[in-house]
């Protein structure tokens, strides 16, 4: 079976067509979306802060902190000079291509691409039950009254390297996570297994976008 | 679980963290013997008392330095290095520009 579009070129696409007919999910059932097909950008070095503010994003005060951009997008400092932009969950790219396109032409002084799309996977866990699910994992305290909207952490999860960060969601508590791309399938697996005792399972990025989480049977 | 504090972190288990080692004194390496490059690269103090040591937050992939107990396994602080290393020491041929 092909992967959907979406999936075309994320590392767990082959994982994906499973999800085409996602199976019925209860509103406040737990739900993984592969978003590694989404847009995502970095940028490091000592002129980065400055150059992003000048081209309109709003700024994380201190290192890992994640600030919301008017267009939906979500941009995390994951040090004092380093930058990582996420696209809105809609099908825009938000700012991502832009501001690859404007750092090649302009070349301001100490700022550097960090490509991101080909070396971390994305993945977002959303649900009443996240933080409970994401505890079996992970040793920092994610629970929301602890980890606010804004909090990220860079950590392990399953014993590999992850960023991790509070996502905006309207219905739940959601949670971004990006880890290399060559453990995605490994974290997949080990997210999908930690959430078993909760209910809900994967849901098709398209499906997540729509708030469809118990499509009507065909 | 052991807690490490990192700078840019805060505190966390230790399975987060490589040693790197003591902080050495960088030497002059127009003026190092063999002998005195082999003292540099292979021989260490392993001192019993307090020591510095270049440490790793893997996750971030952020360096630092703390300062530890030997004899307690007791880290008494940790801080950038760039409060140790404030000026770059140029290696190879010179880069435009400073990363």
């Amino acid at each position: 079976m092909n992967p959907s579009p979406q999936h075309r070129r994320s590392f767990l696409a082959h994982r994906q067509a499973v999800l085409t007919a996602p199976k019925a999910i209860a509103p406040d059932g737990l739900v993984l979306v592969d978003l590694s097909a989404r847009p995502r950008l970095g940028f490091k070095g000592r002129g980065t802060p400055a150059w992003l503010q000048g081209r309109g994003l709003a700024l994380p005060g201190r290192p890992n902190e994640a600030t919301p951009q008017a267009d939906g997008g979500l941009l995390l400092r994951l040090s004092e000079h380093e930058h990582l932009l996420l696209a809105p969950l809609s099908e825009t790219d938000g700012q991502c291509q832009a501001l690859a396109t404007a750092q090649a032409r302009e070349r301001p002084d100490h700022v550097y691409p960090l490509p991101r799309q080909d070396s971390h996977a994305w993945l977002l866990l959303a649900g009443a039950a996240a933080a409970d699910c994401l505890a079996k994992l992970c040793a920092v305290d994610l629970r929301a009254d602890r980890f606010g909207l804004g909090d990220m952490a860079q950590t392990l999860m399953a014993r590999v390297s992850v960023i991790v960060a509070r996502a905006d969601l309207a219905e739940h508590c959601g949670y971004h996570v990006l880890c290399d791309s060559a453990v995605a399938e490994y974290l997949w697996d080990c997210l999908l297994d930690a959430m078993a005792e909760f209910g809900g399972g994967p849901l098709d990025q398209a499906a997540f976008a729509s708030g469809l989480r118990n499509p009507e049977p065909p | 679980m052991k807690l490490i504090p990192c700078p840019l972190n805060g505190l966390r288990n230790a399975e987060e963290f490589v040693c790197g080692g003591e902080v050495q004194p960088e030497p002059d390496a127009s003026q190092l013997s063999a002998a005195d490059w082999a003292q540099h690269v292979f021989h260490r103090d392993n001192r019993a008392g307090l020591v510095r040591e270049w440490w790793l937050h893997v996750p971030s992939g952020y360096w630092f330095i703390a300062e530890r107990d030997t004899l307690s396994d007791r880290f008494l602080r940790s801080y950038p290095a760039s409060e140790l290393f404030a000026k770059r020491t140029p290696v190879g041929p010179a880069e435009p520009g400073d990363r």
